[in-house]
């Protein structure tokens, strides 16, 4: 606030000069520009948040499943569905997530790639491969059909993560 | 005082100074190959050498290059671009060609490559070439691994120079960095513990070369063994590689059992991060393991605390 204050006193000033027309235009444009550019962070920053709840949930489905894989808990297909939709509703708005503003942020870490918009073919292939595998998985509704299908999610969440994830912590 | 500097005594102590210095550093940066001689008599045992293959992940870096597009992924005819801070690199071929691969080196060369870091042409290899952990290797486990790769098939691929700006100030300096920044002390048992956990520290230290990431570097660049397994810098630029004793002291795995199934099946039973920056690849060369190698190194990076 004091910021603008200062800026608005700074143009009054400026504009009970003769010459200082321009400088009001100039000012104006840098405050514009800021504020766009202030927007812009935020549709990138939105874009970390959101791309973060959709892994977020993805890891939560998976560590609902993967006892069933390994034998510790009984197969249950009520919680492999429920998995898999709350996996797919974070995931939903997946082609947003990755806008070019979105590449770092200065108030979150994000351990995206830059491959991830260097190689947008690749990318988006390993983004379907994950959709169709997941896809299967909900298709199944017997123990050792969701046994069956279960790898290829995880190869999928593998086959991303290798190519367009940079190391974590 | 210029005038001082310039008189024929002093300039005389200057030329000797510039001469044996040069004398120094020229003795210093040189290599010091193995001979023939200094090669153990050793039937190769190929089983032994594909294991030891897959335990140092030679095909994570020497995997075929873009070109190579009639070669199959896990043929180690080098090419593909391995960029790191100093420059890009391009592994070279390792299969049995004779002209582009190791085809025409003898047991000296490839040992002398594998725990000297020099060439059959005398140069100092670039460390990322991790002969910095293979020098801690049995010699008679190297001779396997060249054995090994003596049966894949050959494929003609001959290695692009590697793109590095100061290529020749390097590999001399290299000569340099070996006193400071090269240890090659052998692999020794700690007795206190048991063989399966000895096994695991060999291919970690070893072969495996996990301190070549997982441990951060001095400022000469040699690795900190002070601080070994905390965690360094990423070696493309990018990131940091976690502190393998962060994650057992954290709780990661649960126990012995629970990273033997995350080695072994990464991702596809849900372990996340195992796959990210590289260890996606490090994860399926060590999958490739007999199940009781899994163990031991399981079973010695859970002692890491």
């Amino acid at each position: 606030m004091i910021v603008i204050g200062n800026v608005t006193g700074t143009i009054k000033f400026l504009g009970e000069n003769k010459m200082s027309k321009m400088f009001v235009g100039m000012a104006g444009a840098l405050l514009a520009l800021s504020f766009g550019a202030s927007l812009a962070m935020a549709g990138g920053d939105e874009a970390i948040t959101a791309r973060k709840a959709c892994m977020k949930a993805n890891g939560a489905g998976m560590g609902a499943m993967v006892p069933m894989i390994k034998g510790e808990k009984p197969y249950d297909e009520a919680v492999v569905k429920t998995a898999l939709e709350t996996m797919g509703k974070a995931c939903a708005a997946w082609d947003t997530f990755w806008p070019e503003d979105s590449k770092t942020s200065t108030t979150q870490k994000t351990h995206a790639s830059d491959a991830i918009w260097k190689d947008k073919e690749g990318f988006a292939a390993a983004g379907a491969a994950a959709y169709k595998a997941e896809t299967a998985l909900a298709a199944t509704t017997d123990e050792a059909g969701f046994k069956a299908a279960f790898a290829a999610v995880g190869a999928a969440c593998g086959g991303c993560h290798k190519a367009f994830r940079t190391s974590m912590e | 005082m210029a005038r001082a500097i310039f008189q024929r005594r002093n300039l005389a102590a200057l030329a000797l100074i510039v001469v044996s210095g040069l004398l120094v550093l020229g003795v210093a940066t040189r290599t010091h190959p193995l001979s023939a001689t200094d090669i153990p008599a050793h039937t190769a045992n190929l089983e032994n050498g594909k294991n030891l293959y897959n335990a140092g992940g030679c095909i994570s870096c020497h995997a075929p290059g873009p070109g190579l597009t009639d070669v199959s992924a896990d043929v180690p005819a080098g090419g593909k671009p391995f960029k790191t801070p100093i420059g890009i690199l391009y592994p070279p071929n390792l299969t049995p060609d004779p002209e582009t691969g190791l085809g025409n080196w003898t047991e000296t060369d490839f040992v002398n490559a594998m725990q000297k870091g020099i060439s059959p042409a005398g140069e100092h290899l670039i460390p990322a070439f991790p002969y910095t952990s293979y020098a801690h290797m049995k010699i008679t486990d190297v001779l396997d691994i060249k054995a090994y790769l003596g049966t894949l098939a050959p494929v003609k691929n001959a290695a692009t120079p590697h793109d590095i700006p100061l290529a020749m100030v390097v590999r001399r300096g290299l000569g340099l960095w070996k006193y400071i920044g090269f240890d090659e002390t052998p692999w020794t048992a700690d007795t206190t513990k048991s063989e399966s956990w000895n096994r695991g520290s060999y291919l970690v230290n070893g072969p495996g070369h996990c301190n070549e990431c997982h441990t951060p570097r001095t400022i000469f660049m040699a690795s900190d063994n002070s601080r070994k397994f905390i965690g360094g810098p990423h070696p493309e630029g990018k990131g940091t590689v976690p502190s393998i004793r962060s994650l057992i002291e954290r709780g990661r795995y649960k126990d012995v059992a629970d990273l033997v199934l995350a080695f072994q099946n990464g991702e596809e039973l849900g372990y996340s991060h195992m796959s990210s920056g590289g260890m996606g690849d490090v994860q399926s060369n060590i999958a490739k393991l007999p199940e009781a190698d899994v163990k031991a190194i399981a079973e010695y990076v859970t002692s890491l605390k």
